[in-house]
């Protein structure tokens, strides 16, 4: 390759580099498309194709968090859109490669769903709620730092899943498991059972965190039996366990539970 | 908020109840959390690896036996792991720890996995969101995790030290170090010593003043830190020329160092005074730069110190893993560390007092630049800079950070060693040129010849050469001897290899893909077999003899 050329492609990669650079540099803080009907048409139309199958139709959370609580928990449009963007690291949510525009019609979607958000009760007693954590919860879930493993950490739990759908999974803890929790019962060639939460698996292995919380792999060959059971290792909390006044009160500690697990510092 | 600070008591007593609710039957038992005592048990339980190097010696030396000279030839790839992160020309150069059927695993930038040991399945994943516009100068890499309870310790490229948990790989604390805006950047497994976390910041390739630390496991707060380049009024401070050269003098720490639980001293190499290659602003020794430091665990306080290259204008770093170990010397039984360093010169030292015992040169470019290692512990250097026609090693070094390793039954330290060829031509900085978080080099290399590299065994009591197995280029592999009489290594065509550590005889060798870099292999008993894990270029590569016992 001659000299020329060398410098043509070097100083093509600078200008690419730096055009890329300035470009993320000049990114609006506030959404161009805010409030703009065609965007919140085409938001909806990539919502429902690109987004709907973790966040839920209704945006609300399924295996991803809910969506309709972002402006009011005082999120910027600037960090949600480099979260898209991104992703996030150690999540399913992956970096998004759609244009900038699309990313921005979809946070005009959104924000159409939270402009009319935030009408759920807020009934309940916080502290209280607290201490019903403490008791029933805390054993599989843990909260900034403290709390068993085998549940997902629930630090960011309030700005992740809106009151009803943590309502609902409490009652009824099956109708919905998160992805890396799916209970699992392992049948040893001996008649041995082991249960626990679904890690990875293939065609000749599985890994699980069983019920102590070790994490280990098996050969499916070394197994009888992997049972895909249907309920979740979360026991149903029905009005017998936890009445409703106590569940308000749950879920008013839940919704306070705001802040990342852990603070870079 | 409410008031959830639950104690440890507490949540365990609920997390008890769950489990007795969720368990019908009798589960397997728990993973143990890992103690201080399990640490300085080293390699004696033969399924876990549970430090840098093994165990505290620093010796990559394993009294495995099921591998033997005899049946290596044998030995078959079980499983593959690949990151989907291709870097050019660096990858894997971590060492992984092994616990109850997991191995932790960390790769480059800041991703880390644990992995199913029988497959090389992941369990989780650890992404970390970097900042842009780092400062490392040597790839985005990582060389391990240090373990103690249920914690991973791992450093960042943004020069954090953070925690996570074993089981999940969540974060448990998260501290920083240093301003990688300045120039600094970690990529070290840390050790463990105690309840301590040692860790130590790269950046030598900047105007920086780097340092070893220790942080309490539980909190991530800091417990001591020592300066590898001392302030004003300190002693060390007499071998600089003025405060301002100290403020940025280098000193970095980027490999992990040994521990003697007797002594209860911790040994780490450091780095180049910057900048690297132009010295005239610097004269004089510049402590404790290229020197090898013993540092009480509990204090930080410095013991002795022992400089091998004094005012290094090649870039010859010191943070080779000094190696503990009981030695004949002259006829007498001594305690010592070893290190084979960048200069070419393989040292023995009394790891109590840091009296130099042995200096003997293990490649020929070494003996071009010093005649000998002199009474006093110095260089008799007789070649600074090489000529066209008397060319020094370069600047990477006639060893480098990849683990040697020592067969005390054998008493042969095995070093891949790189012999090259370069003339030094040190380019005065510009005025106003150095700057926080700029790279400084202060001068460039002219290379000559063709270069290679070989594995050498040294004799540890005398220095004197064994046996060599040379490769066409030069390798930066690592070394894992085990009891039964094997090395394990590698080189830069991506060969791994097994050879006889008693004459170097190649005994067996598997094409990787990508070259074999930094790190070292380890080995470990897994359900019944004795496996061997490699790392070449984005993938680790797991072996054991197909058909031995399950």
């Amino acid at each position: 390759m001659g000299q020329r050329t060398t410098v043509a492609i070097a100083l093509g990669l600078a200008i690419g580099l730096a055009g890329s650079s300035t470009h993320a540099q000049n990114r609006p803080a506030s959404n161009p498309r805010d409030g703009d009907p065609a965007a919140i048409r085409e938001g909806l139309s990539i919502f429902r194709a690109r987004c709907a199958d973790c966040h839920g139709l209704d945006a609300k959370g399924v295996r991803g968090p809910d969506l309709t609580r972002l402006w009011e928990s005082g999120a910027s449009e600037a960090r949600l859109f480099q979260t898209i963007r991104s992703g996030v690291p150690g999540s399913e949510m992956p970096a998004a490669v759609a244009s900038d525009d699309d990313i921005w019609a979809v946070l005009a979607y959104l924000h159409t769903l939270n402009a009319t958000a935030g009408t759920e009760p807020l009934a309940g007693n916080a502290d209280s709620g607290a201490k019903i954590f403490q008791a029933k919860c805390a054993g599989c879930h843990r909260v900034h730092g403290y709390g068993g493993v085998l549940g997902p950490d629930l630090s960011l739990i309030a700005s992740r899943r809106s009151r009803t759908a943590l309502a609902r999974k409490i009652r009824n803890a099956s109708s919905y498991v998160a992805a890396g929790y799916e209970p699992v019962t392992l049948v040893t060639r001996d008649g041995r059972r082991i249960r626990g939460a679904k890690k990875n698996e293939d065609a000749f292995s599985i890994q699980i965190m069983d019920t102590r919380e070790r994490i280990q792999g098996y050969p499916r060959a070394a197994l009888r039996e992997v049972i895909a059971e249907k309920r979740s290792l979360m026991p149903d909390f029905v009005p017998d366990t936890l009445s409703d006044r106590d569940l308000d009160d749950l879920l008013a500690y839940l919704g306070t539970l705001r802040a990342p697990a852990v603070t870079r510092r | 908020m409410p008031n959830l600070h639950f104690s440890n008591a507490t949540w365990r007593a609920a997390m008890l109840a769950a489990m007795l609710a969720v368990c019908t039957r009798a589960q397997p038992r728990a993973t143990p959390s890992i103690t201080y005592r399990d640490l300085l048990d080293g390699l004696k339980n033969p399924s876990r690896w549970l430090t840098y190097s093994g165990d505290y010696t620093g010796r990559q030396h394993s009294p495995l036996t099921q591998l033997t000279p005899l049946n290596v030839k044998g030995l078959a790839p079980q499983w593959t792991f690949q990151t989907d992160m291709p870097v050019a020309g660096r990858g894997f150069e971590t060492h992984s720890l092994l616990l109850d059927g997991v191995l932790y695993v960390t790769g480059i930038n800041d991703h880390a996995w644990a992995l199913d040991a029988y497959t090389g399945r992941p369990i989780w994943h650890y992404r970390r969101e970097l900042p842009p516009k780092l400062t490392y100068c040597c790839g985005p890499v990582n060389r391990g995790f240090g373990i103690l309870g249920d914690r991973l310790f791992k450093v960042t490229l943004d020069a954090h030290l953070i925690a996570l948990d074993r089981r999940t790989g969540a974060v448990m604390f998260d501290v920083p170090m240093a301003d990688y805006r300045q120039g600094y950047a970690a990529t070290l497994a840390p050790l463990v010593v105690k309840d301590k976390v040692i860790v130590g910041v790269a950046g030598g390739e900047f105007p920086t003043r780097c340092f070893l630390d220790a942080y309490d496991a539980t909190t991530g707060e800091r417990v001591w830190r020592f300066y590898t380049v001392p302030a004003p009024g300190e002693p060390g401070s007499e071998s600089w020329p003025s405060q301002d050269v100290m403020t940025r003098g280098g000193g970095s720490i980027w490999v992990t160092g040994s521990y003697d639980p007797e002594l209860n001293l911790i040994y780490y190499g450091t780095g180049n005074p910057n900048p690297d290659f132009y010295g005239d602003d610097r004269k004089g020794d510049n402590l404790y730069t290229d020197t090898l430091l013993a540092v009480d665990a509990d204090t930080g306080k410095l013991k002795w110190h022992y400089q091998f290259t004094p005012h290094d204008t090649h870039d010859w770093d010191s943070t080779q893993v000094p190696v503990l170990a009981d030695v004949t010397l002259g006829g007498q039984r001594r305690k010592v560390v070893m290190l084979a360093n960048r200069n070419g010169f393989l040292y023995s030292l009394d790891r109590a007092t840091g009296k130099l015992l042995l200096a003997k040169p293990f490649s020929k470019a070494a003996t071009v630049w010093a005649k000998e290692i002199g009474a006093d512990g110095r260089p008799v250097v007789i070649n600074e800079s090489g000529t066209a026609d008397a060319c020094l090693g370069d600047q990477r070094g006639s060893t480098n950070f990849m683990p040697p390793s020592y067969d005390p039954a054998l008493n042969l330290f095995f070093v891949n060693t790189r012999e090259t060829c370069a003339v030094y031509v040190p380019i005065k900085p510009a005025p106003g040129s150095i700057k926080p978080g700029e790279r400084l080099m202060g001068g460039a290399l002219q290379r000559y010849g063709d270069p290679y590299g070989a594995i050498r065994a040294l004799d540890a009591s005398t220095g004197e050469r064994k046996w060599e197995f040379r490769y066409t280029t030069y390798s930066m592999a690592g070394v894992l001897s085990t009891a039964s009489g094997l090395v394990f290594t590698g080189d830069s065509e991506g060969n791994f290899i097994a050879l006889d550590s008693k004459t170097g005889k190649s005994l067996w060798h598997y094409q990787m893909g990508g070259p074999i870099w930094g790190a070292a292999p380890t080995t470990y008993m897994l359900g019944g077999r004795q496996w061997v894990l490699a790392p070449s270029g984005t993938t680790l590569v797991a072996f054991a003899l197909p058909g031995a016992a399950q």
